[in-house]
């Protein structure tokens, strides 16, 4: 069996800090959160924070054509795919991108085509829908839309895991290439979370800051909602190496459980197990270690349990780790915020900049790891880890490696 | 709304509605939209084709059934479909 190294040669995201890589850069290394007042026209709600995207005119980027059939998510999910294959040197129609996978994960869909149709059918009382909503609103519709614009015409599919959808996709493209099943994977997720009958459900949860999103905090409160889009372009060593592509880290292993315990509350034992699976599927010793991009919501839960499985995993080194949350800048995209996380984790090791956990105040008495408060830091980061942690207690850890 | 017998007595008006819509949907040049112009030829491939019927329902308060949807071929097909479609 082949056992491939696989490499990040592309980078796209489209944000709360806006519609690039270089955007959403700009706001990590200044701990610059996006999360602002909730203004879209949505009545009756009780959400007051949101991490939209800003200044997005759909019509700048698409044909009326195309917006018959692209959801919201599918939107995001294309422009970021664009850049990233940009970012990566490669042309749509030429062979590459011809025989490259896109695994693209959402955690919600599309919800604004399925919220629209039923607000017609059930508020409306209108009794025919637009014949595109299967198309636009199916899970799998940024996959085929993105397929679609690159011209990408292998494996192709969705992958849903709620927030955790972008690194099971991420991992997913990583498989295949490690395997020799392709040599390049377009892979990251997209989620466009800000209709009516989502938001309601959010709120029913009871876990949406009005504060704003302080990961680890003692005065924390909740998460805040993002929308966006993280893709990252992988590809086989020899490939980008072959063709001279520019990498900017490798992906080295992943580590994926199950808690099979309760529908939301997050487990220790589940987490630990995810990073050390990584950690040994990647080859890296405890101490090898110098970032992890936290799950971090901000929810009473999830920051404890995760800070304890991160003390159970590497014991005394847990302290000598920085760990933040860039939750706190691009809010919680769901399935999409896994991805922007790695976007964020490469780009912390192919600059030496650990991106901060922002509004930042104190750390809760639980939470004993240095979260790296409210400013970026400069330090060469050689190895790294993003944790995922997703409702129905689905867990993916990625690790990755500065190239050498 | 249009109704039944507005649509069997006013055809001038059906077939401006049946030109807007498919301009709308395919972008082709209104002058091109004649009774006699097939469909296909318009840039109005099957997904579309539901899209303008869809359009045309919306538009007359009617029900065209699946059945007679592989016999429209031309602009006049639709035209005379619609016109005697219950409603």
């Amino acid at each position: 069996m082949l056992n491939r190294r696989v490499m990040v040669t592309g980078l796209g995201a489209v944000s709360g800090s806006g519609l690039n890589v270089s955007s959403f850069w700009a706001a990590l290394k200044a701990g610059r959160s996006a999360i602002k007042p909730f203004d879209l026209p949505i009545d009756n709600i009780k959400i007051s924070l949101a991490a939209t995207v800003p200044d997005f005119d759909p019509n700048k980027h698409f044909s009326s054509d195309e917006l018959t059939i692209l959801d919201r998510y599918s939107q995001l999910a294309v422009i970021a795919a664009q850049e990233a294959v940009d970012d990566a040197g490669l042309v749509c129609g030429e062979e590459i991108l011809t025989g490259a996978a896109a695994i693209i994960g959402s955690g919600c869909g599309g919800k604004h085509t399925d919220e629209a149709t039923y607000d017609r059918l059930y508020k409306q009382q209108r009794t025919r829908v637009h014949p595109l909503t299967i198309p636009k609103g199916m899970p799998s519709a940024a996959a085929s839309m993105v397929s679609l614009h690159l011209g990408i015409k292998g494996p192709a599919f969705a992958l849903a895991s709620a927030c955790a959808s972008g690194s099971h996709a991420i991992i997913q493209g990583m498989s295949m290439i490690h395997s020799g099943m392709i040599d390049v994977a377009l892979v990251g997720a997209s989620d466009a979370p800000f209709t009516y009958g989502l938001l309601k459900s959010w709120d029913a949860l009871r876990v949406l800051s009005n504060d704003t999103c302080r990961p680890f905090c003692k005065d924390r409160s909740g998460l805040v909602l993002g929308e966006g889009a993280g893709m990252l372009v992988l590809e086989s060593e020899e490939h980008a190496k072959a063709r001279g592509a520019r990498i900017y880290a490798e992906l080295a292993g992943c580590g994926m459980t199950s808690d099979a315990g309760h529908i939301t509350r997050p487990d220790v034992e589940g987490i630990s197990n995810a990073i050390k699976n990584a950690l040994h599927h990647a080859e890296i010793d405890l101490n090898e270690v110098n970032y992890i991009n936290a799950h971090g919501t901000a929810t009473r839960a999830n920051d404890v349990a995760e800070t304890e499985a991160i003390n159970r995993v590497f014991g005394d080194y847990a302290n000598k780790l920085a760990v933040s949350s860039t939750k706190s800048m691009h809010g919680h995209a769901l399935g999409a915020s896994s991805a922007l996380e790695l976007v964020a984790t490469t780009l912390a090791i192919h600059h030496g900049v650990i991106p901060p956990t922002a509004n930042f105040t104190e750390a809760d008495e639980l939470c004993n790891l240095d979260y790296v408060p409210n400013s970026a830091r400069e330090q060469e980061v050689n190895v790294a880890m993003s944790n995922s942690f997703a409702f129905g207690g689905l867990n993916a850890v990625i690790a990755l490696k500065k190239y050498s | 709304m249009f109704n039944g017998h507005y649509l069997n007595n006013n055809n001038k008006m059906v077939l401006d509605k049946v030109a807007e819509v498919i301009v709308d949907t395919a972008h082709c040049k209104i002058e091109d939209v004649t009774p006699e112009a097939k469909l296909v030829a318009l840039g109005v491939d099957s997904l579309k084709a539901i899209t303008v019927l869809f359009e045309l329902e919306e538009a007359f308060d009617i029900e065209i059934p699946n059945e007679i949807i592989p016999s429209i071929v031309t602009v006049s097909d639709i035209i005379e479909k619609i016109s005697k479609t219950p409603h």
